[in-house]
């Protein structure tokens, strides 16, 4: 394209330039080109003046449903525009001894749960937490994603922010939070670090602007949580008389859902009446004062009843009591109307600051269990009840008492939280579904869907609880499937029928060689329920498999379910 | 050999099933149901079981998108009724392992078990087995459980004539080992030549087959209800043979007037072993080839007989045994009812006959009979027999022996539960019915208590409590309680009402007739106050209930 002698001019001048000078021409060469009138205005505007001061950066991501990788791979983008070289890696996959050499570190993660980092990010904060090397080299800054529902929002960001300055890194721009529709503060983060790397005339607010322009209402819809409102439907305990257990199928009925097979619901329940008067009985607060909680006015009723956590307080929300009240409490956790009968309240104006201090309560999610082709303006959840011992006493999980108790005809709030890495794959493609108890909703949406689009690839279902008479979870439906071909194979395990319990995976031995078969016919195999100890004793079994099967050493079975984890071929729904 | 043509759907079943082996091993590896596959259901009759599922939680079940709880029952081979202490515990232990844990004791002097699931059958049977109890051909369209006078009181011939019941079963067993094949062991017989069966052939018989043996005077195994009723013939205290009689049955269906419940006719004598275990077994193959195989409501015996007349059944029989049957010999039954309490053989054993009511031992809040019962077998000082009335009796208990059993019997009240039953209940006999027989109507076992409990104040009223009337219900006309062979019958007609049946003898040689339909509870007792006090008034003396309501009531009826 150029002449001989302009190369020569240009090769050149690159050779007397040094690294970050090339770096810099880089950027400047691409600004005039974006100038030249053959890009959109809207570019051109802010490319002009930007000049990078960095040549290289790293952005790790620790991610729960996508958006971190999402959002790091759209700054990266825009970092390469104006000559940064960007890095951009999945804090799995990242090399912990790396971090002391690096230099310029964005940082974005989820938060996930009570405050925890998401699966794929533990290893990485852990170790960010755990380790005080000094790394003063380190330039760095935290976009940190989580949902303001939860009490600890974008704990783990927070954490990592805190952490990197105790051990002498450098911020360049200051943590910024964002809620469940992040792309607006996201975008606020971008322009600040952007402006920390770069020289430049143009305002970050133009930045924002620009970077905001490519999404509309749509893509916040995409990604955002909708929080929906409709009426329960249908509620049944699906064990038979005789059962240990209780698990309730619910369905709500809602306009305009939207949702995939293998998304979860999101519910925040709200707390026991009873025990809501209890306490308001038994320390004489006034339930219709207003109070101040999270910068919104309400009551004390109203706080009790829906906004604070009052079950199983934590041993520090404890101990905050008893230093306030000067109570001696020995250490644990304990409901709230536990500890005012026990240790009576002194004055109700510092027990009304303990109240506001209290954990909101938090949403709870269940792997929706219906189909949007199969049950339209449905969404069906399977709850387990949670029944655990506390100082002796049986007691039982918030929420699943919550939704048990629920009437025909109420309205329930709930939101829809996508989980992108539990998908069905292309309609002609096998499945293996593992999903002892309420693991089983995932796959009641699966094979419901199967079923209402005719997909042509086969199924294959591992299901297991204690007893056949009594907790066979969708056994009619899973019966019908099976009748009319749209799940092909099923294998039992009811745990508690015989005299050696028998487990999903010890099905998965006894059918091990058509298991392998079906892998290696390009089957998808998904587990759903309880990480522990089921998804892990579902994996060992299936790592012998390929072992045994595919003439694998223990090292190669490993590597080919990261195949399959790759090709997306191995998801988990667990918790 | 006729209807060959248009052969019901379970005689191509019987055929097809391989010496009824059928589909039940794939049956029992089909994890997603408790039901077996449909034609396997046919042929787990043979081995002793029947599938039910419970009607009463049908719905709820539904609700909760849970299949039908199906279970299974499986019924004991016990020719006359008789198990050892061993055998008991072994039963007793097996039914709180596997099943309900109630024991029935069945209106055929066996006992059978409830609410087996699937994955329990092969357990239960392999437990019986190593007991040395089996349940094969106690259902199905085969000669079933053989019925037998159960107390030795009654004759001092009795071990003679009861080991009958004992020779009859085996020469009637099927040849196939498909019981033990599927159950016991898993190996398939390779050999199919010992499975040669010239009696069952491949399709059986055309219906089920019942043989009960009676001792007269007392006729407490209703052998006159039996496809072949044995009696007994002891003159000068020696036995001598049987008359036999042929083509009893009650089974009828409602609102079918082809169907009728029939007393077996006695056709001749034989006075050897060998002529007798001969002539029961071609009434069999008459009945193979003769028995209509297209509609399996007339297929009994009962059916045959009438259709071809008993002079030609008996002639048919005689071409087969090659010899002719001797006249009948004269008999008498005064009575039909069991026992009650301490009785002595003339050999000097003593057996008590314990009241089981509607034949359920289990420990309820009343009385811990199984319990009781646990602790008897467990001095190893006695035997069991069962009774066609539901009963248990303790028996071959020696004189020394005796105050060791008594006292276990006084400690755990059977006594008192015992002698304080009613003449009534004790004489009263009731199918299972729901919420497990498929065939149930109405009510059967679980209301029955409830019923005799509002009659007892009636016959109390009118002085007629300690009168042995014989009240019998059944939850569908199917029969299994007897109800047409009791004085006061009530068989089902929907929940809650009942055809009430009048006038059969005390003796049970003449059925009941039909006097009122479709009756509920309050229409029943009001009627029954109403007979009662006719009955008190105008009674001859000595005249039983169900004689004076036969020509009272029920003589023009059909």
């Amino acid at each position: 394209m150029l002449s001989e002698s302009k190369l020569k001019a240009i090769k050149d001048f690159i050779s007397s330039l040094n690294k970050d000078e090339q770096i810099w021409a880089s950027g400047y060469l691409n600004g005039i080109v974006f100038n030249s009138g053959e890009t959109t205005a809207a570019v051109a505007g802010t490319s002009a003046d930007v000049k990078p001061l960095v040549s290289k950066i790293t952005i790790v991501y620790g991610t729960e449903t996508g958006n971190s990788k999402k959002l790091s791979t759209e700054f990266a983008g825009k970092a390469k525009k104006v000559g940064i070289n960007a890095k951009v890696i999945a804090m799995d996959q990242y090399r912990l001894t790396d971090l002391l050499k690096e230099e310029y570190f964005l940082v974005v993660v989820a938060t996930h749960g009570e405050g925890e980092p998401p699966e794929a990010a533990k290893k990485f904060y852990d170790h960010v937490m755990q380790d005080n090397t000094k790394l003063d080299k380190l330039k760095f800054s935290v976009l940190a994603l989580g949902d303001t529902s939860y009490p600890l929002f974008c704990q783990t960001g927070e954490d990592i922010d805190k952490k990197f300055e105790t051990v002498g890194a450098k911020r360049i721009a200051p943590l910024q939070k964002c809620d469940v529709e992040f792309e607006e503060d996201a975008n606020k983060w971008f322009g600040a670090v952007m402006a920390a790397l770069t020289s430049s005339s143009t305002p970050a607010t133009q930045v924002t602007t620009s970077a905001a322009a490519g999404h509309g209402a749509a893509s916040v819809k995409k990604t955002g949580k909708l929080t929906y409102e409709g009426p329960i439907i249908t509620h049944i305990n699906l064990n038979d008389k005789g059962s240990n257990k209780e698990t309730y199928h619910i369905e709500i009925a809602a306009e305009g859902l939207e949702y995939q097979c293998g998304d979860s619901i999101g519910i925040v329940p709200e707390n026991n009446s009873q025990m809501v008067t209890d306490i308001i009985a038994k320390t004489n607060i006034d339930g219709n004062k207003s109070v101040l909680f999270k910068n919104e006015k309400t009551t004390i009723y109203e706080l009790l009843k829906r906004k604070i956590n009052i079950v199983y307080l934590t041993e520090r929300l404890v101990k905050q009591y008893a230093d306030t009240m000067g109570h001696a409490i020995p250490v644990g956790r304990m409901d709230l109307l536990d500890i005012v009968k026990k240790y009576p309240i002194k004055n109700i104006g510092q027990f009304e600051d303990f109240l506001v201090t209290l954990n909101a309560i938090s949403p709870r999610l269940y792997t929706i269990a219906s189909s949007p082709a199969a049950h339209e303006g449905e969404v069906h959840v399977v709850v387990a009840k949670d029944v655990y011992i506390n100082n002796g006493e049986t007691r039982f999980g918030l929420c699943s008492d919550y939704l048990k108790n629920l009437k025909i005809g109420a309205k329930q709030k709930f939101f829809i939280q996508a989980n992108k890495r539990f998908r069905l794959p292309a309609e002609d493609k096998d499945i293996i579904m593992v999903g002892p108890g309420t693991g089983i909703a995932a796959y009641r949406s699966f094979l419901a869907e199967r079923d209402a689009t005719g997909a042509s690839g086969r199924s294959w279902l591992f299901f297991g609880e204690q007893h056949f008479a009594s907790d066979f979870l969708y056994q009619t439906e899973i019966q019908n499937w099976f009748e009319t071909g749209v799940l092909n194979k099923i294998n039992l395990a009811f745990s508690r029928d015989q005299k050696e319990k028998v487990y999903v995976q010890d099905k998965m031995q006894q059918n091990a060689a058509e298991l392998y078969e079906w892998l290696s016919s390009g089957a998808s195999f998904y587990i759903c329920g309880k990480k522990d100890p089921m998804s892990t004793d579902v994996e060992n079994t299936l790592l012998k498999i390929i072992e045994q099967y595919g003439n694998q050493s223990p090292e190669g079975a490993k590597e080919y379910l990261e195949q399959l984890k790759e090709e997306g071929r191995y998801e988990k729904d667990v918790y | 050999m006729s209807e060959k043509n248009n052969l019901s759907a379970i005689e191509k079943i019987k055929v097809a099933s391989d010496g009824l082996r059928g589909s039940i091993k794939q049956s029992l590896q089909d994890e997603i149901t408790g039901a077996i596959r449909e034609d396997d259901k046919a042929v787990i009759k043979f081995h002793g079981m029947y599938e039910q599922d419970d009607r009463d939680r049908r719905e709820e079940r539904a609700a909760k998108k849970l299949d039908r709880l199906y279970t299974f029952m499986i019924r004991l081979r016990l020719p006359g009724g008789f198990l050892t202490a061993d055998k008991w515990i072994a039963a007793h232990n097996i039914a709180g392992e596997n099943s309900t844990g109630v024991i029935k004791i069945t209106t055929r002097q066996t006992i059978q078990l409830h609410g087996l699931v699937k994955s329990k059958i092969k357990p239960t049977i392999q437990a019986f087995s190593e007991a040395h109890l089996d349940s094969i051909a106690t259902c199905g369209d085969i000669n079933r459980n053989v019925t037998c006078a159960s107390n030795p009181k009654m004759s001092p011939l009795h071990a003679e004539v009861f080991a009958y019941a004992d020779k009859i079963s085996e020469l009637l067993m099927p040849k196939t080992k498909a019981y033990y094949e599927i159950w016991i062991n898993d190996e398939k017989i390779v050999d199919k030549k010992d499975e040669e069966d010239p009696l069952y052939q491949d399709r059986y018989l055309p219906r089920k087959f019942k043989i009960g043996i009676a001792i007269p005077p007392n006729n407490d195994s209703d052998v006159f209800t039996n496809d072949i009723g044995l009696i007994a013939i002891i003159e000068n205290n020696v036995f001598k043979g049987f008359n036999i009689a042929i083509g009893g049955g009650l089974s009828t269906t409602h609102g079918n007037p082809d169907t009728y419940a029939r007393l077996a006719t006695v056709i001749g004598f034989t006075d050897t072993e060998f002529k007798t275990l001969k002539a029961v077994y071609e009434v069999l193959t008459v009945q193979r080839d003769y028995g209509n195989r297209s509609d399996r409501k007339l297929a009994r015996l009962k059916y045959t007989v009438d259709k071809y007349g008993v002079d030609w059944f008996r002639e048919e029989l005689e071409k087969r045994i090659g010899f002719k049957l001797e006249a009948p010999r004269p008999y008498t039954f005064t009575e039909r009812q069991d026992l009650y309490g301490w009785e002595k053989s003339e050999q000097g054993l003593w057996y008590y006959t314990v009241f089981v009511e509607n034949g359920r031992v289990l420990d309820d809040e009343k009385i811990a009979l199984k319990t009781a019962l646990l602790e008897v077998a467990k001095t190893g000082k006695s035997n069991f027999l069962f009774t066609a009335t539901q009963n248990v009796i303790i028996s071959d208990v020696a004189e020394k022996d005796k105050p060791a059993i008594q006292k276990i019997l006084a400690q755990f009240k059977i006594i008192e539960h015992t002698e304080n039953a009613s003449a009534v209940r004790r004489n009263s006999i009731a199918c299972v019915a729901l919420p497990t027989c498929p065939l149930a109507l109405a009510e059967g076992q679980r209301y029955l208590p409830t019923l005799i409990s509002k009659i007892e104040p009636l016959l109390e009223k009118h002085k007629l409590a300690d009168e042995n009337i014989i009240v019998r219900m059944t939850g569908c006309p199917n029969g299994c309680g007897r109800p047409y062979a009791a004085e006061i019958g009530f068989v089902g007609t929907a929940p809650g009402k009942y055809n009430m049946h009048l006038g059969g003898d005390n003796q049970g040689e003449r059925l009941n007739k039909t006097y009122k339909q479709h009756l509920d509870e309050a229409a029943i007792l009001s009627e029954l106050d109403g007979l009662f006090g006719t009955f008190k008034k105008e009674r001859k003396k000595g005249e039983s209930f169900g004689d004076f309501a036969n020509h009272k009531w029920v003589s023009d009826k059909k």
